[in-house]
């Protein structure tokens, strides 16, 4: 499922690449734990990523490794066409970074915590600091609150003053980690709208959540991780479709159904919500003909969503079972 | 409502922020501090208090009163205040300068590492090496104004309340007013470099720790394990390496003429000790995890 043969490589002569960020065989330990390995992950310029995974699955290692933050035991890191962590000087002033959660001082106010990050900013001339921390401030909607200690701040509005010291100046590539952790659901959309915003405005945009819900509603592509490992990686919608595709159909005559297709040489069964048909030798309309013809009554037919979600399942799934007291580390090597 | 947008705000293409910009906000950062604030309220009050303490001893000991203690301070004390300030620096070089030097250095890297506003500043990027001569500006410059605090408040107060216009040595003669604020510059300038050597090596814990308590309690523990061996006759072949062993020696300053041996000996010392602590954290935060 992994389509990473569509990715060109980066041009070592720094040429403008048509990747934002490309690892290979990323590997992370710490100590006996392995935290990361064999990751070979691709982000495409323009695109919003989507990184999914279960808690402890490398999505933050994996981040922090392609920011500069960590050392890898192994592999490489490219950022924007630079290596990594070499390279930082040129590829972090593009970069837009949330990670970990916001990192600020409580007895500064959230407009004094974004001065000073301001400071620190190479690309930003210093008389430009006071109107690029108040537009970040605004775009936020933190205005109101910006001279209040950030010690009073509520959870969102930590995560806010986050996401606008990652906006601070405008951004080739934007790294959100978990960015509507906290957040209530008109936060969450306004995360949502600030990623729809960056993405018309050609910005990439890699985002790490463990909701699925969240990827789709925002990514382009999407990467799963597991255990340390990415499992699948490419567009989202190639994503959805693969694995084997069938169509569910609700139906009051689940049997009658049944009978009506394996009539017609359709291979059919019963599932728990209805009957599902597999499209492997046959298609939507011709299934649908067949049941009409047969007088079944239809209420709906859809097709089967598999690649996603079965893989995300699975991934939860198996990290119910290493919280049940496996280390996940152990599973993965075992399982490999 | 939106800010009008009149000018694009990426006006730079450089890898680096000015130096001076990361320079002044650092110091204006660590200055906002509350803990900073207090901790130099304290260093101002104290050199006041000790001033008035000593001048109601010399006023008791005048009308005959007090034991021995309060005789032999008072005779010491009075009409010679500016005594005070060399008192008070020797004092304060023993636990509570170094205290603050280690606090600052603490917060430095392990205080910045635990709240995440380190990230912040390597992603921006600082690069770990500037990152560190930042933070080591910043804590030797506040532990220079911690020292400076503690010597022209306790001139001031020694002069006002105690009195004198020159200072009595050790030795028994008195030194001209120039020549006493002479010496008691060279004590501060003596004493700073101590409490830089100390930040030093707490900057290095820092640097491998992201608990500022750690730094401070292994510092201050440092501190008083080196007293402890300073004073076992036994161990003198360890005294030469013991920072703190060389600090009893700075109070020649009042001491005429004024012996220097054990005055370049202290700071050859702290030097040392400077380089060690800063190679160990260059080491340490060039792979320290953001």
């Amino acid at each position: 499922m992994t389509t990473e043969e569509e990715a060109p490589a980066v041009s070592a002569a720094g040429a403008p690449a048509r990747l934002a960020a490309r690892t290979r065989n990323l590997r992370k330990v710490y100590g006996k734990t392995v935290a990361v390995d064999h990751v070979d992950l691709d982000v495409p310029v323009g695109a919003v990523l989507g990184m999914l995974g279960p808690n402890g699955s490398g999505k933050t290692t994996t981040i922090r490794m392609l920011l500069g933050l960590v050392l890898p035991t192994a592999g490489t890191v490219e950022l924007l066409g630079h290596k990594m962590p070499e390279g930082a000087g040129w590829a972090l002033p593009e970069v837009g970074a949330l990670v970990e959660g916001p990192g600020f001082h409580p007895f500064l106010s959230g407009r004094e915590n974004l001065l000073r990050v301001a400071a620190a900013e190479p690309r930003l001339a210093s008389k430009d600091i006071p109107r690029a921390v108040g537009q970040a401030l605004e775009r936020v909607g933190l205005s109101a609150a910006a001279h209040r200690r950030y010690r009073g701040y509520s959870l969102g509005m930590k995560q806010r003053l986050g996401l606008a010291s990652a906006l601070l100046i405008p951004r080739r590539f934007v790294v959100l980690d978990e960015p509507t952790n906290g957040l209530d659901p008109a936060g969450t959309r306004e995360v949502r709208a600030v990623i729809a915003d960056l993405h018309a405005a050609g910005t990439t945009v890699l985002v790490s959540s463990h909701l699925l819900a969240e990827v789709e509603a925002t990514c382009t592509h999407v990467a799963v991780l597991h255990q340390g490992a990415v499992v699948a990686q490419g567009e989202l919608a190639e994503l959805l479709e693969a694995g084997d595709s069938g169509l569910l159909v609700s139906t009051p005559d689940v049997s009658v159904a049944v009978d009506a297709l394996r009539d017609n040489r359709i291979p059919a069964r019963e599932a728990p919500s209805g009957v599902h048909v597999d499209l492997a030798a046959t298609t939507a309309p011709d299934v649908v003909a067949t049941l009409v013809r047969a007088g079944v009554a239809v209420h709906e037919v859809r097709r089967q969503r598999t690649g996603l979600e079965e893989l995300f399942a699975r991934l939860t799934e198996s990290a119910a079972q290493s919280a049940a007291g496996l280390s996940e580390v152990d599973t993965f090597e075992e399982a490999r | 409502m939106t800010i009008a947008v009149d000018a694009p705000i990426v006006t730079e293409q450089r890898t680096k922020a000015p130096v001076g910009r990361l320079l002044r906000a650092e110091l204006r950062f660590m200055i906002r501090r509350p803990r900073t604030l207090v901790a130099l309220a304290v260093l101002a009050v104290a050199p006041i208090i000790a001033a008035i303490a000593m001048s109601v001893a010399t006023s008791t000991a005048a009308n005959g009163n007090g034991g021995p203690a309060v005789q032999s301070i008072a005779s010491l004390v009075a009409g010679n205040g500016l005594i005070l300030p060399v008192f008070l620096l020797l004092l304060s070089l023993a636990m509570l300068l170094p205290m603050l030097g280690a606090m600052w250095s603490a917060d430095a890297l392990a205080g910045e590492s635990q709240t995440g506003a380190l990230r912040g500043l390597l992603l921006a990027p600082v690069g770990r090496v500037r990152l560190l001569a930042v933070k080591a500006f910043g804590v030797a410059v506040l532990s220079l104004i911690a020292v400076l605090i503690v010597t022209v408040v306790s001139v001031l107060a020694g002069l006002a309340i105690l009195g004198g216009d020159g200072m009595l040595t050790m030795s028994g003669n008195v030194l001209l007013f120039g020549e006493s604020l002479g010496r008691i510059a060279l004590l501060a300038a003596l004493v700073t470099v101590q409490v830089w050597a100390v930040a030093a090596v707490a900057l290095a814990i820092s640097a491998a720790t992201e608990h500022p308590l750690v730094v401070l309690a292994s510092t201050l523990g440092g501190i008083i394990v080196f007293t402890i061996l300073g004073n076992i006759p036994a161990l003198d072949w360890l005294h030469p390496v013991l920072l703190t062993d060389a600090w009893e020696s700075l109070g020649d300053v009042i001491r005429d003429p004024m012996p220097t041996d054990g005055i370049v000996n202290a700071v050859l010392r702290a030097v040392c000790y400077l380089v060690i602590g800063y190679s160990i954290a260059l080491a340490r935060i060039s792979t320290k995890d953001g």
